[in-house]
């Protein structure tokens, strides 16, 4: 291995939460992209299948996490249980807070044509959405956004990281059902 | 329905009233309206209140319970009357709108809509591969942070540097915008008393300042006085003046 390599790999193993890669580059008094480079060759060396743990980057840096075949192993030694399932309710308020935010409660309302109080309180409970401050509106609405927790659920390495939400649009021939329907409904209402 | 419930657990509001669409009791009046077979539309509940603060007026009394009541039913009967207020507004909104116009509207919220509730499958599968995955998160065993410092690293005067400024003594506070008190009580008893032994009787309007709050003072230092025994307050009638005047001790025996 990379003599980089290693002492990245020591800088992993002692931190409890993902370290940035310049945060790492400024530890080892080398360049980013040096750091990146031997990051590379790390995540190569512990390539899944190869260990019982892997490099993995998230939550706007590079952690150790156990393999996922060997999570049930560690669960039943360390009694830790799974995440509680999210809602339909819930994860449909999570994809609206992580693609506005930050966003207020009204908002989130307006978008789902329902009041999204309770949905909002819970995933604040969970700890996969929190308050950012607050709007320079009327009213200075509390702000909300997602969490470091959340990126970590989700496993991405950051906001960024999150598909582009066109890829969601509906298709051309949805739009249409939906248009159709809805001017059946109208005519009827008219009559 | 909230006030339907409270009507029947709590006492009555005993008040009659004498409006243009209802004339008697307003329990009455409220049974009514839930049944329907008034309209909130008619009742103007500005003249409830007042009717009932004119009826608070002429007996005299104020039953808290009967009170309570009275505003959880008048606030019930505003709540179903503005509710109505909202509904009218929103059906006039829609009557206003083109049948296709109303569609389009819909139809693009719904695709605005349609995306996140999409999103939010993704956000799914996303959650079923990552969320049960265990991330190194045990914390550094306190040895490992703890940074080596070096013998001799400090000065002793160190220590005497940061204490320093904790011993300076800190400006004194700026009070001039908080006016003094002219009198202060015992100044106040002490003039109290020079009267007293000087005249054996004074009136409080006879002594007391202008200034209320020395007006408080003065009548403190009377309550002193009095609570002491050295002086007998008289007051003939509510808000009359205080006659005060001075109780004779005794002259010690001599000789």
């Amino acid at each position: 291995m990379l003599p980089l390599a290693r002492r990245l790999e020591a800088l992993l193993f002692i931190s409890p939460r993902p370290i940035a890669a310049d945060r790492l580059a400024e530890a080892c008094a080398c360049s980013e992209e040096e750091a990146t480079g031997a990051l590379a060759a790390l995540r190569a060396e512990y390539a899944a299948g190869a260990h019982g743990i892997e490099v993995r980057e998230v939550a706007g840096g590079f952690t150790f996490a156990v393999a996922d075949d060997c999570a049930e192993d560690v669960r039943r030694f360390t009694g830790a249980e799974r995440p509680d399932e999210l809602t339909p309710a819930l994860l449909e308020t999570l994809a609206v807070v992580a693609y506005l935010e930050p966003v207020t409660r009204a908002e989130i309302a307006e978008v789902r044509g329902v009041s999204s109080e309770y949905a909002l309180g819970a995933l604040e409970e969970r700890g996969l959405v929190e308050q950012q401050g607050r709007a320079d509106t009327p009213g200075t609405p509390v702000l909300y956004g997602t969490s470091g927790r959340f990126l970590k659920l989700f496993g991405l390495a950051s906001r960024d990281d999150l598909p582009p939400l066109e890829e969601f649009s509906l298709g051309a021939d949805e739009v249409d059902e939906i248009r159709s329907r809805l001017h059946a409904n109208a005519e009827r209402r008219a009559q | 329905m909230r006030a339907e419930a409270s009507a029947v657990a709590a006492p009555p509001v005993a008040l009659e009233l004498d409006l243009d669409v209802f004339d008697g009791p307003f329990d009455l009046l409220v049974t009514l309206i839930l049944r329907d077979e008034i309209d909130i539309w008619e009742v103007r509940v500005s003249r409830i209140i007042a009717e009932y603060v004119l009826h608070l007026a002429d007996t005299g009394e104020f039953d808290l319970d009967a009170t309570s009541q009275f505003v959880v039913l008048v606030a019930a009967l505003l709540e179903m009357k503005s509710r109505l207020l909202l509904e009218e507004e929103v059906e006039e909104e829609l009557e206003d709108l083109d049948p296709d116009e109303a569609a389009q509207q819909l139809l693009e919220r719904l695709v605005r809509y349609s995306q996140y509730r999409n999103a939010a499958g993704g956000l799914r599968e996303a959650w079923e591969a990552h969320s049960a995955r265990l991330y190194r998160n045990a914390p550094v065993p306190a040895e490992f942070l703890r940074r080596r410092v070096a013998d001799g690293a400090f000065a002793a005067s160190s220590l005497a540097d940061a204490l320093a400024p904790l011993l300076r003594e800190p400006p004194v506070p700026d009070t001039s915008h908080l006016a003094d008190l002219a009198v202060s009580l015992v100044k106040e008893l002490r003039r109290l008393r020079l009267i007293l032994d000087d005249e054996g009787e004074f009136t409080f309007a006879g002594v007391a300042p202008r200034d209320r709050l020395e007006r408080a003072v003065t009548f403190f230092a009377l309550l002193e006085l009095h609570s002491s025994g050295e002086a007998r307050l008289r007051q003939t009638r509510h808000f009359g003046d205080i006659v005060v005047s001075r109780i004779t001790v005794p002259a010690p025996v001599t000789g």
